[in-house]
């Protein structure tokens, strides 16, 4: 179906892709695995025409293919739905599905309306979505449906090649299997899928073959029969990982004290809620997405003023009433929006990671020198081992699992002690993950105290001493850490 | 990783190309001032470097200079100013009034015509940070509020204060002194304090910057008081040299920060990349180049035209574009 060539793309000084090589059949499900920043998400967009390579080539049925843009490579029979969010608010369900082609469905100048909610019906019929209305505003879907919007507009062209890029983190359970069954509709048809996941278990129960990449290279290709979740871990990784990156103990204990205790606080989804946290606890926070959890952690740092009730400081009878007052108390927050809001993209690690020891940097006269901010950044650098050139490089070329320890770093220098992680390991790699939970392990150890929001259940059980699970903005179960907890328990309270 | 000698080698040219791009834009700005001042000496037939021009040249890009050294703080967490031309103006005008109405003494009216730009630009950052309204916004209001004042003050004539009494506000020793020390702290609070970090770091990403702990609105409110100390400073040195005020009283000065701005390589939203030197470079550019234009022969009239279109074209080729509404594919 489609054969890559020599596919070589350069971001300024980082490469992310050399030379690539690949070849997927016909009626093949091809899993492209890899860490981040190993660049398969920028393989796949150059695939889907929403980038150009700098070198390299492609052939499309045996004929050279080269998509000037993602609508051309649609044309051709490559279609993708895209990692990132990609709908356009204000307009309806079927103007969504048909950007770009509404040429199709001009007449003198005037689009038929009708015609366009029509075929958009058809198509979210056939994809198993019948109950999304094609008239509804795109702002009135939750998270999901829009995402189940976006792969019926990859199916508006009839691909022969389906390229999926992490769409099932998006989705939950509904949303999954409607993905699922279609791949293995086009599979049926004799048409190819190129999917890419973190997932390892499901591109295991999904993909024929499966095609890993690490910094820009490809590694191997492994056959239906070498695949194993092991074989894929290690060849991502680069090195053999031991089987759990877990805590390996189950000690759930903790100190009586308690440092910071939310009381009766409603803000948003939660209502009139209630949470102590203790010196030296890992106190994990489940439930599904909109439960409220990530409220809580806003509320709990003082980014979010709650309607009712208070958040306090046990040590200094501090109400937390701004971020402001939350860092001068040695508390951190990490953001579930890193890109977004824990870290400048555009400033450079060292910026990044002094920024919140500013205050402890200054000398006489509020002197900062660059040797004070050199030191600071270097030694984060060294214990969290940043990949990069030096302290100067800019964030917005590291991968993701490195911008995920600068924003760690700036809160490791300035000696945080409490720390609220909302979704720490969200979207990074095995090996950034690992490093993180032997990280907490020992923040935990020193006396630290860690409240860690989390979608995944596996990372809850794993390194929580205790588990608060939310459903609708209420504490619904606290668990005790024990090796019995499982997943299936604790879906039991959230869903 | 396969480290081959031949990525080895493209490893190094791409590590080649990013540092050459990098300092090309250090340099760029800075080869443009010597260029523009290589030019215009050449085509004014060495009239630029006259005496009575470089006095010209000197108060010219004092007054710019000193402001732009003040904006770089507001222009650092991605705000602007269109006030403060004719905030200086009503400065100005304050600080006349004071010297040919009463007996009280000079300083009193120094103090008078900082005062009124410190508490405009403050009500400015103030007003943007605590009401939510954009700054671009408010700083158009004040603009009017203030052209207003200044039109009502010299509606009866212009205001004329007598010169020879001012002469030592004059002398260039004076002004290269105050010059000096206004970069000099500046500098400091720029590159050397939490001040000027913060500044660039709610530039680079305003939630960043609230979550790490930085008080968003002082900070910003701060800058503009900055700026406002600066612009009032530059206003009495200006109210001495043209000896009164007149409905034109620091006129266009908001336009030449801007363009000072841009020209000197400082990015347009500030953040990260913004250093102080940047401003200090743009600020002798422009006025090297409204000045040397004057001389070549360009009609006063039509100057201003120029350093609209010059500063259109800067913008088009620097402006910063990632940070845009735009869909991101790039994401590895």
């Amino acid at each position: 179906m489609l054969t890559v060539k020599k596919i070589s793309k350069a971001f300024g000084p980082t490469r992310a892709l050399i030379d690539v090589d690949m070849e997927i059949r016909r009626g093949e499900i091809r899993g492209l695995i890899g860490e981040n920043g190993s660049g398969k998400s920028t393989l796949a967009s150059i695939i889907a025409g929403a980038q150009f390579a700098d070198s390299g080539s492609f052939e499309l049925k045996g004929k050279p293919y080269a998509p000037r843009n993602m609508v051309g490579a649609q044309n051709h029979g490559v279609s993708m739905i895209i990692q990132e969010m990609g709908t356009i608010p204000g307009i309806t369900v079927a103007a969504n599905i048909f950007t770009g082609r509404l040429e199709e469905f001009t007449r003198f100048g005037f689009i038929n309306m009708k015609a366009i909610n029509r075929r958009a019906a058809e198509l979210l019929q056939e994809i198993g979505a019948g109950d999304i209305h094609p008239e509804t505003l795109i702002n009135r879907l939750n998270f999901e449906e829009r995402k189940i919007v976006e792969i019926a507009r990859a199916m508006v062209a009839n691909p022969d090649l389906l390229i999926v890029d992490e769409t099932t983190t998006a989705l939950a359970q509904r949303g999954r299997e409607l993905l699922y069954r279609l791949i293995r509709r086009l599979h049926e048809e004799n048409k190819s899928v190129l999917f890419i996941s973190h997932d390892l278990h499901e591109l295991m129960s999904i993909c024929d073959t499966i095609t890993v990449l690490r910094d820009g290279i490809v590694i191997d290709t492994l056959e239906k029969e070498e695949i194993s979740v092991d074989r894929m871990r290690s060849l991502m990784v680069g090195r053999e990982l031991s089987g759990s990156y877990f805590r390996s103990d189950y000690d759930g204990s903790y100190s009586d004290e308690v440092v910071l205790e939310a009381k009766r606080v409603t803000s948003g989804i939660l209502e009139e809620f209630n949470l102590e946290l203790h010196k030296g606890e890992i106190l994990g926070v489940g439930g599904l997405s909109d439960c409220g959890m990530h409220e809580l952690g806003r509320v709990l740092f003082g980014i979010d003023k709650p309607i009712t009730g208070s958040v306090t400081l046990k040590k200094n009878n501090v109400q937390v009433k701004d971020p402001h007052v939350a860092t001068k108390n040695n508390m951190a927050y990490v953001s579930k929006e890193r890109d977004r809001e824990a870290i400048i993209l555009n400033a450079s690690i060292k910026e990044n990671v002094v920024l919140p020891s500013l205050r402890q940097l200054r000398k006489v006269l509020g002197l900062i020198t660059r040797r004070s901010e050199t030191n600071l950044t270097n030694k984060q650098i060294e214990t969290l081992r940043i990949k990069c050139r030096n302290g100067k490089q800019i964030c917005n070329e590291l991968s993701g699992g490195n911008k995920q320890k600068v924003v760690f770093a700036k809160w490791l220098g300035k000696e945080s002690d409490i720390l609220i992680l909302d979704c720490p390991t969200r979207g990074i790699d095995v090996g950034v993950k690992a490093a993180m939970y032997k990280l907490m392990t020992e923040l935990k150890a020193q006396g630290k105290s860690i409240v860690m929001i989390s979608e995944e259940l596996p990372e809850l059980i794993g390194m929580s001493d205790r588990i608060l699970l939310l459903k609708n903005g209420r504490l619904q179960a606290e668990l005790r850490r024990s090796p019995d907890i499982s997943e299936k328990q604790i879906i039991q309270y959230i869903i | 990783m396969r480290a081959t000698a031949e990525t080895i080698d493209i490893q190094e040219i791409l590590n080649r190309k990013a540092r050459r791009k990098d300092l090309l834009r250090n340099i760029i700005p800075f080869s443009g001032l010597v260029f523009i001042f290589v030019f215009f000496t050449v085509v004014t037939q060495g009239k630029m470097l006259s005496s009575s021009n470089l006095t010209n040249l000197i108060s010219q890009c004092f007054s710019v200079t000193i402001v732009a050294a003040g904006a770089s703080f507001v222009y650092a967490h991605g705000g602007m100013d269109f006030s403060i031309g004719p905030s200086c103006g009503v400065a100005q005008l304050v600080a006349a009034l004071i010297i040919t109405r009463s007996d009280l003494p000079i300083w009193l009216a120094i103090a008078a015509c900082i005062l009124v730009t410190v508490v405009t630009s403050t009500m400015v950052g103030a007003t943007s940070a605590y009401l939510r309204v954009p700054v671009f916004v408010v700083s158009l209001c004040m603009r009017a509020i203030c052209s207003g004042i200044l039109t009502v003050g010299i509606a009866e004539s212009d205001i004329a204060i007598d010169y020879a009494r001012f002469s030592g506000f004059n002398s260039e020793v004076l002004k290269a002194v105050v010059l000096l020390v206004v970069i000099g702290v500046s500098y400091y609070l720029f590159e050397y304090t939490s001040l000027g970090k913060y500044e660039k770091a709610m530039g680079g990403n305003v939630v960043t910057a609230f979550q790490a702990g930085v008080v968003v609105k002082r900070t910003q409110i701060a800058a503009y008081t900055l700026m406002g100390l600066c612009v009032g400073i530059a206003g009495f040195f200006q109210l001495t040299r043209t000896a009164g005020v007149t409905g034109g009283s620091g006129s266009g000065l908001e336009f030449d920060i801007m363009v000072a701005i841009v020209l000197g390589g400082f990015p347009m939203m500030g953040g990260s990349a913004a250093r102080l030197r940047s401003v200090i470079i743009g600020a002798l550019t422009i006025t090297i180049l409204s000045n040397g234009l004057v001389l070549w022969g360009l009609d006063y009239l039509l100057v201003n035209g120029v350093k609209g279109l010059l500063f259109l074209i800067i913008v088009a080729i620097t402006y910063d574009r990632t940070n845009q509404n735009q869909m991101n594919f790039t994401s590895a």
